[in-house]
Parts: C-alpha cells; sequence; structure tokens
C-alpha cells in the first residue's frame, strides 16, 4: 500500500506529468495518423527515452501505449481508416455515424468507452500482477524456460492468419537473439567482425527497421489511395441515454479487453475484435450494426483499450509480453536496466506503481483531451503523405544512431525495414519476430540453466509439475485448432 | 511456384546457411561448455524453422498470387540507399535536408515552398534537439569535415 501511495505520489513530480501528458498526445496524434500505429510509434520514440531514467521512461511510453488505441478511432470514424489496427472494428459502426451527421456523438462515446475500459483494466492490473508475480516467485530456471517456450507458443496466434509462419517468424526471432557473444563460453557468435553487434543485436533498430521503415515502404505502394474525410461536428458528451444504452457492451467489453489482454500474443486488435461480435450477440438493437449503432462503437473502444491494462499484467508480472507493444516497452525496460519478472514487485515497487499511475493518468488525460480537442487531433490525419513519410524515415535514422552513434545501426534499421516489407509481402507478420527477440534470451538462458541444473539430462523437466503444466498448455495451445478441426469433420 | 512455396524455400535456405555458418564458431573445451556450446541453441533453433518451412511447404502449399511491387516502391529504397551513400560524403543534416525534400518530390508533392520550408524546419528541430539537446555527435563527412 505504502509503495502505492509513493507511486501515486509521483504523479506530482511535474517531469512525471510533463512525459505522461507529452505521452498521451503524441499517442493520440500518431494513433490518429493510419499507417502509424502505437507499436510503430513506441518503437520510433524508444530511443529518445534512454536519458530520462526508467520511471519517466515506462510513464512516457505506457502514456502513448494507452492514448494511441484511442487515438485510431478517431480517424476510424472521420476517415474509415483506423489510425492503429486494434480500431479497425470502431469502424464499422463508427464510419457510418459519421456518414449520417454524428461523427461527434460517435467521438464522445469513443473517448468515454475507452476511458472507462482503459481505467477497468489498470486495476485489473494493480491486484492481478502482484498476485501472479507472487505465484511465479517460487519458479526456477526450468520453469521459466517453460513459460518462456509457452509464451512463443502464443505467437502462433498472433499477428497474421498463419499459425506455421507466426512460428517461423517466432523462431527467426530467437535466432536474432543469439547474435553476439556467448554468455557461457564468450564465444561470438553471427557477428561477422561487427563490433557492435559483440554485444548482441539491438532492440531498437530492428524494432524502428520493422515497423517504421517497413511501413514507409508499404505507404509507398498505396500512394494512390485516398479517402473520403466525413465532416467533423462539436465533439459531445454522449447523453445520458446513449451511456444507458451503451453501459452493457462497455462493462462486458472491458472484462473481454481485459482477459484476451492478458493472454500473451494475443493484443488489442483481437480483443476489439471480438468484443464487437459479442456487443451485437447481446445487443437488443442487432440490426443496427454495420449501420451505426452507437453500441458497435462503445464495445470495441472499451476492449482494445482494456486490453493495454491486460497486457500489461504478464508483461510486468513474468517478463511475458501480452502484445506487440508490450514487447516493445519490454525492451525498454530492458534497454534502462530493469529486468521485468516477479522479483520487481519486491525490488522496485516504486516502479511498478508509478507505471500504473501513470497509466490511470494517461486514460484520463485522453478523456479530456479526447472530448475536448478530438477535432484539431483529426487534422493530423490530413498531413500529405510526401511529408509526414519522409520525417518518419529521418526521425527513424536517427534514432537507430542517436544511442550508440553508429552508422552501423542505422544499416540495421534499414535492412529490418526490407526484411519486414518481404515478411508482410509473403503473409509474415513482424509481431512474432519481436516477441522471438524479446524472448529468446531468456529461453537460452534458462534452457542452459536447468540443464546443467539436471545434469545436461532433459527428462529433469518431468520432475517439475509447473513446467510440466506449461509444456502441456504448450501443446495444447499450438495443436488445440488442429484437433478441433479434426473433430468437426473439416479437411 | 506458389508464394509460401517460395517463402519456404527462401526459409530453409537462410536457416541452412546460417546452421552451416555455426562450424564457423570458435571451439571451446568441454570443461568451459559443459556440454552445451555456443553454437547448440542457434541449431536447436535453426533446425526448428527448417521443420516449420517444410511443414509451410507441405501442409499451405498455395497461398496468394502476389501482385507485382509497384515501382515506386524501389525508387523508395533506392532513395534510402542514396541517403546512405550521401551521408559520408555530406553529412547526415545536410543528407537529411536532401532526403526530405527529394523523397516529398517523389511521392507526388509539387509545392516547392512547402517541401523546402517542411526540410529545413525538420531538419533544424533535430539539430536543436539531438546536437545541441542531447549532445549527439553526428558522423563526420568529406565535405563538412569538423
Amino acid at each position: 500500500m505504502e509503495a502505492f501511495l509513493a507511486g501515486m505520489a509521483l504523479l506530482l513530480d511535474p517531469k512525471i506529468l510533463l512525459v505522461v501528458f507529452a505521452g498521451t498526445v503524441i499517442g493520440i496524434i500518431v494513433g490518429a495518423l493510419p499507417g502509424i500505429s502505437g507499436s510503430t510509434t513506441t518503437a520510433l520514440l524508444l530511443p529518445f527515452t534512454i536519458p530520462m531514467g526508467p520511471v519517466p521512461a515506462i510513464a512516457f511510453l505506457g502514456a502513448i501505449y494507452c492514448a494511441a488505441n484511442f487515438g485510431g478511432s478517431i480517424t476510424a470514424i472521420l476517415v474509415n481508416s483506423p489510425g492503429d489496427p486494434s480500431a479497425s472494428a470502431t469502424a464499422f459502426d463508427g464510419y457510418p455515424m459519421a456518414v449520417k451527421g454524428e461523427a461527434g456523438r460517435a467521438l464522445g462515446m469513443s473517448a468515454v468507452a475507452s476511458a472507462i475500459g482503459g481505467i477497468f483494466s489498470v486495476v485489473v492490473l494493480i491486484i492481478a500482477a502482484p498476485l501472479l508475480a507472487r505465484v511465479a516467485y517460487s519458479f526456477g530456471p526450468p520453469e521459466y524456460f517453460a513459460l518462456a517456450v509457452f509464451g512463443l507458443s502464443m505467437v502462433a496466434m498472433s499477428g497474421g492468419d498463419s499459425m506455421l509462419k507466426n512460428l517461423i517468424a517466432g523462431a527467426f526471432g530467437v535466432w536474432l537473439a543469439t547474435i553476439g557473444r556467448d554468455l557461457t563460453t564468450g564465444v561470438e557468435r553471427y557477428t561477422f567482425g561487427i563490433h557492435s553487434f559483440s554485444d548482441g543485436i539491438e532492440f531498437i533498430p530492428v524494432l524502428i527497421g520493422l515497423f517504421a521503415l517497413t511501413e514507409l515502404l508499404e505507404q509507398a505502394s498505396q500512394l494512390r489511395n485516398k479517402a473520403w474525410v466525413a465532416k467533423l461536428g462539436a465533439v459531445r458528451l454522449p447523453s445520458w441515454d446513449d451511456v444507458r444504452k451503451c453501459s452493457k457492451a462497455i462493462w462486458l467489453s472491458s472484462a473481454i479487453g481485459t482477459f484476451i489482454g492478458i493472454l500473451p500474443a494475443l493484443g488489442a486488435t483481437t480483443a476489439a475484435m471480438i468484443a464487437y461480435v459479442e456487443t451485437k450477440r447481446w445487443s437488443k438493437n442487432k440490426a443496427e450494426f454495420g449501420k451505426g449503432a452507437i453500441e458497435g462503437v462503445a464495445g470495441p473502444e472499451a476492449a482494445n483499450n482494456a486490453a493495454v491494462g491486460g497486457a500489461m499484467v504478464p508483461t510486468l508480472a513474468l517478463g511475458i509480453p501480452g502484445s506487440t507493444t508490450t514487447a516493445i516497452i519490454l525492451a525498454g525496460l530492458i534497454v534502462q536496466g530493469v529486468r521485468p519478472g516477479p522479483h520487481l514487485f519486491t525490488e522496485q515497487p516504486l516502479l511498478l506503481y508509478a507505471v500504473f499511475s501513470s497509466m490511470l493518468l494517461a486514460n484520463l488525460l485522453y478523456l479530456v483531451l479526447g472530448l475536448g480537442f478530438a477535432k484539431v487531433f483529426a487534422r493530423i490525419s490530413l498531413v500529405p503523405a510526401p511529408l509526414l513519410w519522409p520525417a518518419v524515415f529521418v526521425l527513424s535514422v536517427i534514432g537507430a544512431y542517436a544511442p550508440n552513434q553508429a552508422m552501423a545501426e542505422v544499416w540495421v534499421a534499414i535492412a529490418f525495414g526490407f526484411i519486414g516489407f518481404f515478411m508482410r509481402r509473403y503473409g509474415f507478420s513482424p509481431a512474432p519476430l519481436v516477441i522471438g527477440l524479446v524472448l529468446g534470451r531468456m529461453v537460452e538462458e534458462t534452457l542452459k540453466q536447468s540443464l546443467l541444473i539436471f545434469d545436461l539430462n532433459w527428462s529433469g523437466f518431468l520432475g517439475r509439475p509447473i513446467a510440466m503444466t506449461l509444456f502441456g498448455l504448450t501443446v495444447l495451445f499450438l495443436l488445440g485448432p488442429f484437433l478441433l478441426q479434426r473433430l468437426r469433420g473439416r479437411p | 511456384m506458389s508464394s509460401n512455396r517460395v517463402a519456404a524455400a527462401a526459409v530453409v535456405a537462410i536457416a541452412v546457411a546460417l546452421f552451416a555458418a555455426t562450424f564457423w564458431f570458435e571451439q571451446m573445451p568441454e570443461g568451459i561448455t559443459r556440454g552445451f556450446g555456443a553454437e547448440a541453441f542457434p541449431r536447436l533453433v535453426l533446425g526448428t524453422i527448417v521443420v516449420l518451412a517444410v511443414l509451410l511447404a507441405f501442409v499451405s502449399p498455395t497461398g496468394e498470387a502476389l501482385p507485382r511491387i509497384p515501382p515506386m516502391v524501389y525508387y523508395t529504397s533506392a532513395s534510402l540507399l542514396a541517403f546512405m551513400a550521401l551521408v559520408p560524403v555530406t553529412g547526415m543534416l545536410p543528407a537529411m535536408f536532401l532526403f526530405l525534400a527529394g523523397l516529398g518530390y517523389l511521392w507526388g508533392e509539387r509545392r516547392h515552398w512547402l517541401l523546402l520550408l517542411n526540410a529545413g524546419l525538420l531538419t533544424v528541430a533535430i539539430w536543436a534537439v539531438f546536437v545541441k539537446g542531447f549532445g549527439v555527435q553526428l558522423p563526420h563527412s568529406f565535405l563538412f569535415p569538423s
């Protein structure tokens, strides 16, 4: 409780307030920009957080993560072009509302539902993360290895539609983590004489390349597409009737979003889609959906913001990212010298509660900013691509270069820009690769430690019930979809 | 050949090349490796990748027909590489200015004043924040060595 109060008191620190405010504004703006998602932004801004220190850095990234999901709904409603993938479901009914001249009402409901969903999930995060950490505190290397493998198995369902492609991308990410000096023997692996690779491949250039530069090349291939922009009336608070009509959708979707967010590798986009379906299923006005139902905006918006807090639960308590953006935030913590996991709750409780309180503040801030300035933020989406994307490249270059002041890192970013472009072209999502890269070191280290404990005897895992349960869950998650297909008699 | 098989073949080729590279890792005595050398884990991962790629080729052999890559992607890629080639000659900030104006023009913006204003403002902002603010040392160049 003391740590919680101390964490809340940090919000009185003007520096923290400033970074949370800046993160919220940046999050809303970039969330509103079609093509620049929250994960792209956190990857792009990660280098700038290095001089901030751990607490402001994570508060800043957390605020961007919270606000970008809401920002995505602005362009989803006004332009039918979700600024963030998690706002895709919002466009189903938000855009028809805008076409009917109800853009302000849709944006108002989006802000209210997002804030409720976000705050709900942060409260769950505050309660659930320490409990999960307490369970995980008794874990040894074999359990951590099993947990990391379980986390990796979940990449099968993250990103693209093909489970095999997701697993390949995830395994490629794990391989990337082997670049550099082997911790046990000191042998250099895949460094090709490049000095800066000796300590391993840096997260920042890889993330900038995979997200920002890949998106630049994607945008180059879609230059002719133009969206129709709906007229925006004044943004207004939803009426009491609107809130009453949507309350069931908001609470149901907040619970769904938080639960899905907690599951490793399932993110806000999945949460919003499932919430949309469930909101429609439980609604009395099913026929309105797709034609401008306000519940169709409230449900997905509550869920995609609730998934943010949910995704932070395994990230902070276990060190297993719950989504692409939390994988980047995890990288941000590692860059700051902080290793997430259960020990954080005993060693650095202040850091954790600062994260929780900054996320709460970000949710309140975007409610205020969203209602007050949505019209201004919406104009951001009108920045022409020929001005916006070259600027993104220049920021990517300086972002990749600045931390180590090495041009080799810029080359790495550009190389991963091309790799990401071809991955997307052939149906591979970059998200599993990032999760694999973040978890790769943990997998190798804990496997080596486990085998040393077991005297190189793999059957030693059989005597560890928690590890075996996690292995069982891994197999279940990997084979479950195939078995279900067989049971249903599909080929 | 279907796109999935092309992708699977490329993945196998890369994984096999990386697997082969492990044979050039420095060898250490058994007392140091304790039965788990530096090459063991990469081999395990790359072997898994090969198995998954082979599965992809046989379980999902079809895959969508891919559209041609638009020429603008090649031009944009070339401009990224041109930027990298320009940095050692002009220095990073002038290269950024030229890139901002050049790619904007390539992508269809014809308001020259806007391109130059955007390029100028952003370059100055990067200089002010990173060079003056954070003390980042930009790489030396042929034209501006100091």
